[in-house]
């Protein structure tokens, strides 16, 4: 199947999307929120090494604590689906693309909401 | 400059990741991005075991026991370092996305150390729980 | 281990290239085997083997890769002077561009041991034993070493590389300070060799979409001129998730360059200019 076009409107394509800074911008300002959250999720967890189930569920329940954690959640799963929609568009270019993409957004946002509202209920229940 | 018949065989493309030298610029890349999709993976294990601390103590049982099992520390160890490099990677290039940093030198400079602080970062960390639970 | 410009060649490396095979995802076309063996036209003290990258379109056989013998003290000092012995006394169907033999034409770019380089510029004392001389990464070859450099060419063009200007024309120069003009240092020089877009693996993914360093390194280089008034379509034109933003800093072209130009900081000033408009 020859390309009959000319080079320069092969490389125009479908001209410039104008949009593409969102995304980017996104990624860091999400990364710059994981930071600080991972690396106090990541020192927590390395305290908490070898407590049992209740210290562990008492400590989540404090509210400075499960507010972190949302936060934690909700830029992990904003940076991850950025991330991992830029991983596929690198290397899937068939139709494929587009249900990945969806399925890698709609699975992080599920994952997160499900994440959420384990800590809710952690931080609710008597 | 295409070919004038439609019959002749396509052009070769020339090798490019076969033959092209693996250099701390494109390796550290990779390394960012197959950490980057280990890190999603953990992502879901920590939903899961979230979610089976949320709903009580007899499904939290068998989520901690794997986590503790010598497999599950391995895995722990492996994703731990794969954290702490992601995220001096990550520094990394938030530190490019000011345009600081782009003299080969500095960016040289900048690689090594990312390596040597993950692996720094990686042994404090196995060492402070190590401490903790002994 | 630490690299200081990109004409510093590293003594060892762990890997001369990814463990991967040779003919890893590669098209039935493309595939590369086995060539001939040829011999130095007389015994030399001083010989060394270049493997390099042979293709006949006339032929109907796949690309092949040939080792010469060359007599390193019957040629010059260079990787294109060894070029043009053994296209003159070994095998004169050899075929390779080059004009300049000085480093400022960009003809006779190629990838040299594993990195794209000028052959002209790169000793040969500065490679292995066993040097491997394959054309540019990721292009369709015309024959030997020679790509088809049309669609970067192409790219080139759709960033408009030309003064734009909105107000009138002045009477004589159109004026910039001193600082102006210092500002497109760094960009002006580049000489279009593609080493660096030939190199960068985003570009070997994505390369019908995304721009690649040299592109956007002269996009940059418009974009900074003082006297370009066009500044608002320019960055219109490359706002996009691939012409632009598949670039990852992967960094590869500024290692590369053979003009030690930074391309990859080019584009984190693009990127940052982006960020500016919006903010």
């Amino acid at each position: 199947m020859q390309n009959m076009r000319s080079p320069l409107v092969s490389a125009i394509g479908l001209g410039s999307a104008k949009k593409g800074v969102g995304p980017w911008w996104a990624e860091r300002v999400s990364a710059v929120a994981l930071v600080p959250l991972t690396l106090w999720f990541a020192a927590s967890i390395i305290a908490h090494t070898g407590s049992d189930y209740a210290t562990f569920i008492v400590w989540l329940r404090t509210p400075l604590v499960a507010i972190l954690m949302i936060l934690l959640l909700a830029a992990l799963f904003y940076h991850t689906a950025l991330g991992l929609q830029v991983v596929i568009e690198d290397y899937v270019h068939s139709a494929t693309k587009f249900a990945a993409v969806i399925a890698v957004r709609l699975g992080c946002c599920a994952l997160a909401t499900a994440g959420v509202v384990a800590i809710l209920r952690i931080a609710v229940s008597g | 400059m295409m070919p004038s018949s439609t019959t002749t065989r396509p052009r070769p493309l020339s090798p490019n990741v076969q033959i092209y030298r693996p250099q701390l610029t494109s390796v550290l890349s990779i390394l960012n991005r197959i950490t980057g999709i280990l890190l999603s993976a953990c992502a879901v294990v920590l939903v899961v075991w979230l979610v089976a601390a949320a709903w009580g103590p007899q499904t939290y049982a068998p989520v901690q026991a794997a986590i503790a099992s010598w497999i599950g520390r391995i895995v722990l160890f492996g994703a731990t370092f794969a954290f702490f490099l992601h995220l001096c990677g990550g520094i990394r290039h938030l530190v490019w996305d000011t345009v600081h940093g782009f003299e080969l030198r500095s960016i040289y400079i900048s690689g090594w150390s990312v390596v040597a602080a993950s692996v720094v970062l990686t042994v404090a960390a196995w060492v402070a729980s190590a401490s903790m639970a002994g | 281990m630490i690299i200081r410009s990109s004409d510093q060649v590293p003594r060892t490396a762990l890997f001369k290239r990814f463990p991967i095979p040779r003919n890893f995802g590669v098209s039935r076309e493309s595939r590369i085997r086995r060539g001939k063996t040829w011999p130095a036209p007389r015994v030399a003290t001083r010989m060394r083997t270049f493997e390099i990258y042979r293709y006949d379109p006339d032929s109907g056989e796949n690309p092949r890769l040939d080792a010469f013998e060359v007599d390193l003290d019957d040629c010059g000092p260079m990787v294109l002077d060894a070029l043009i012995w053994i296209k003159n006394k070994v095998d004169s169907t050899l075929t390779f561009r080059r004009s300049c033999r000085e480093g400022i034409c960009g003809s006779c770019a190629m990838n040299i041991d594993g990195t794209n380089w000028l052959a002209c510029t790169r000793f040969i004392s500065d490679l292995a034993e066993l040097a491997t001389i394959y054309p540019l990464a990721n292009l369709r070859i015309i024959k030997d070493l020679v790509p088809d450099l049309t669609h970067l060419f192409a790219q080139y063009a759709a960033i408009e590389p030309w003064l734009k200007s909105k107000t009138a024309e002045p009477e004589r120069e159109r004026l910039q300070s001193a600082d102006e003009r210092s500002k497109i240092d760094g960009y002006y020089e580049c000489i279009l060799c593609f080493c660096c877009t030939s190199g960068c693996p985003s570009h070997w993914w994505n390369g019908d979409r995304f721009f690649g360093p040299a592109v956007l390194l002269q996009a940059w280089r418009w974009l900074t001129d003082s006297r370009d008034e066009a500044k608002e379509e320019r960055l219109d034109n490359l706002e996009d998730p691939f012409r632009l933003y598949r670039c990852h800093t992967i960094l590869n072209c500024t290692r590369t360059c053979p003009k030690g130009l930074n391309p990859g900081k080019a584009i984190a000033e693009i990127k940052k200019m982006m960020i500016q408009r919006r903010s």
